[in-house]
């Protein structure tokens, strides 16, 4: 298998489109580091201080908490937020500014996304690629069965994704350092009864994995798509179509009880500690049930139509 | 030769939508042996061979390569089987060398030294490093020649392998193909539609039309010997031929006798003694294809299956 997956590697990395996209994603996140710095060099001084924006969020955390339709995971969350501006306000403890380091690092999981795109487009191509090129019929010919070569392919299509989460972070904590420095400040936790002091890095890792969650339906999804279709262009369209798409629509459903059960309802698991839940009445185990239920019928699906297919091309 | 039995079909099936393309095949190869499977397109070439190497499943029947079933034991009866399916698609984006690395890794046991081997084998060591995208048509041939060699297989199997090629590459192809089922003792088995080519190369030629085996012949099979005799005028030696006891079968211009060499002079004697003039007195050997378009009915394209 490990033979398997280092094959799939060299190919993977003898295409240009793989270069080309870990160029654009470190280019993508230096612009971005850059226009923030740009936008902070140009725009005057801002008018309040930290203390000013502290004293706001404790409200809105207060008048959230005031809010009947919550759920409970928003509850701990705003009970949480209102603690550590609380405790900010009473200490004289300043949170991070936008341009610094810190932050940086702790809202990269937002920049996962882009992840997921370069996933979606290898995992759609990772199968369909061979049928397309023809050598399809020379990877099957060999004395190894089919379930173990998409295997290999499903691992790689992973790897990548994993890797290319690390660029994303490394070049985040690389380009903010180089533009902004490590800036003033501390990172208070609200850990249910009390105020501590935690690690950014930690709190960043958290969100970072569970970002990657999504990641890793879509990119099954795009793997399903074109395992099944063979083609890589329809599954790159579909899965990016519904990896926009997918999270309207759980606005549309938002009134019906299905939209439990409806896969991007669960896509973003960072929701149960941001305090952004379109649905507030889910729980992260109910989450990982119904993505790990998605999971397991796309991939039911690829191996069963994989394994059974007769190679005419 | 050794005549060890490598392959054997076996009430080979293969049904698709309704359409029986595959009906109850049965064949043997043996090792050191080059077979040649020939038949009109849309016979059931290209289906046989994909089943025999696991790119489809066969409805009914098996396939037993070196005894093992490729349904129940896939991964070992293909382990020592080499494999061409019509053009050798490679990954154009690396160079020679990774693709057969690429493909070593895929088999146990196939060592760098192997690799290079081969290289050696195939005459590529000069543009293995390039990208196979660089290549000629030529080339990529050879390099899938390599890469189906990599695993010393027992058993070759080639659907149309000259596609494309040009004269002096075939004939470089076939002395190589014949070299290796020689020397270590390999069976081959070889779809074409070229019957020259196949009569060229194959000691044994298996004949498919409409999904089924129509006949099984060895190439160098003694012929029943005949002449081809013109002479003017016409009826009067057939007349003299009659006489002599030959049945005479009318033939472009001249007829066609069913003898052994030993009688011919005899025979001109008498033709001359006749006062017949002799203008072409051969042997006629009917060609491969003369018998092939016989057997598949003037070479009636079979319904084409879908490819």
């Amino acid at each position: 298998m490990l033979k398997l997956i280092q094959n799939e590697w060299m190919k993977l990395w003898s295409k240009k489109a793989t270069w080309i996209m870990a160029t654009l994603l470190i280019v993508i996140l230096l612009a971005n580091a850059g226009i923030t710095k740009w936008i902070e060099s140009t725009s005057p001084a801002p008018e309040i201080g930290w203390q000013e924006m502290e004293e706001m969020n404790l409200m809105s955390a207060q008048d959230q908490l005031q809010n009947p339709d919550i759920g409970p995971a928003q509850q701990d969350y705003y009970e949480g937020q209102a603690a550590i501006a609380e405790y900010r306000l009473a200490n004289d403890a300043e949170p991070f500014k936008v341009e610094s380091l810190q932050q940086q690092v702790l809202d990269g999981h937002m920049m996962l996304s882009l992840v997921t795109l370069f996933t979606v487009i290898v995992g759609a191509g990772i199968v369909a690629s061979e049928f397309s090129q023809g050598t399809i019929k020379m990877l099957l010919t060999r004395p190894v069965k089919r379930w173990k070569i998409l295997t290999s392919k499903y691992i790689t299509t992973m790897l990548f994704a994993l890797l290319f989460a690390v660029i994303t972070f490394a070049s985040i904590a690389l380009f903010s350092w180089i533009f902004f420095g490590i800036g003033d400040g501390a990172f208070l936790v609200w850990n249910g009864s009390e105020v501590v002091e935690g690690s950014y890095w930690a709190e960043a890792l958290k969100l970072s994995v569970l970002s990657l969650a999504s990641t890793w339906m879509i990119g099954t999804f795009a793997f399903m798509l074109g395992t099944v279709f063979r083609s890589s262009s329809l599954a790159i369209g579909v899965s990016i179509f519904l990896m926009f798409v997918g999270v309207q629509l759980v606005f549309l459903l938002q009134r019906f009880e299905i939209v439990k059960y409806y896969l991007f309802t669960h896509t973003d698991l960072t929701q149960f500690y941001t305090g952004f839940m379109p649905i507030p009445d889910i729980t992260m185990a109910m989450s990982l049930i119904v993505l790990t239920v998605y999971f397991l019928v796309f991939m039911v699906i690829s191996y069963w139509t994989f394994a059974k297919r007769d190679v005419t091309a | 030769m050794s005549n060890e039995k490598i392959v054997e079909i076996r009430k080979l099936s293969k049904t698709i939508g309704k359409k029986q393309i595959i009906k109850n095949l049965n064949l043997d190869l043996h090792k050191g042996e080059i077979t040649g499977f020939l038949g009109p397109n849309g016979a059931g070439k290209t289906t046989t061979i994909r089943m025999m190497v696991g790119l489809m499943k066969p409805t009914h029947g098996d396939i037993l390569i070196g005894g093992k079933s490729i349904r129940t034991d896939f991964e070992g009866s293909i382990e020592k089987v080499g494999v061409i399916v019509e053009n050798p698609e490679m990954y154009k984006f690396m160079s020679g060398y990774k693709n057969l690395v690429h493909f070593a890794r895929m088999h146990k046991g196939v060592t760098k030294a192997r690799i290079d081997e081969v290289i050696q084998q195939v005459g590529m060591q000069n543009r293995i490093k390039e990208k196979v995208g660089s290549y000629s048509l030529g080339m990529r041939q050879r390099l899938g020649l390599a890469q189906a060699l990599l695993n010393n297989p027992e058993f070759l199997i080639l659907d149309e392998p000259t596609n494309g090629l040009d004269p002096a590459g075939i004939r470089e192809f076939r002395m190589y193909l014949r070299k290796v089922a020689r020397e270590n003792d390999v069976a081959i088995f070889v779809s074409s539609h070229l019957l020259s080519e196949i009569e060229l190369l194959c000691d044994r030629i298996a004949i498919i039309q409409n999904g089924e085996l129509i006949d099984i012949k060895n190439v160098n099979e003694h012929q029943q010997s005949r002449y081809y005799i013109e002479a003017k005028p016409s009826e009067q030696a057939k007349q003299v031929l009659e006489e002599i006891g030959f049945t005479v079968h009318p033939h472009e211009n001249g007829y066609l006798i069913d003898t052994e060499a030993e009688h011919i002079p005899g025979a001109i004697k008498l033709l001359t003694a006749a006062g017949v003039d002799l203008y072409a007195v051969q042997p006629h050997r009917t060609t491969l294809e003369d018998q092939f378009l016989e057997m598949t009915g003037g070479g009636e394209i079979a319904q084409a299956h879908t490819k």
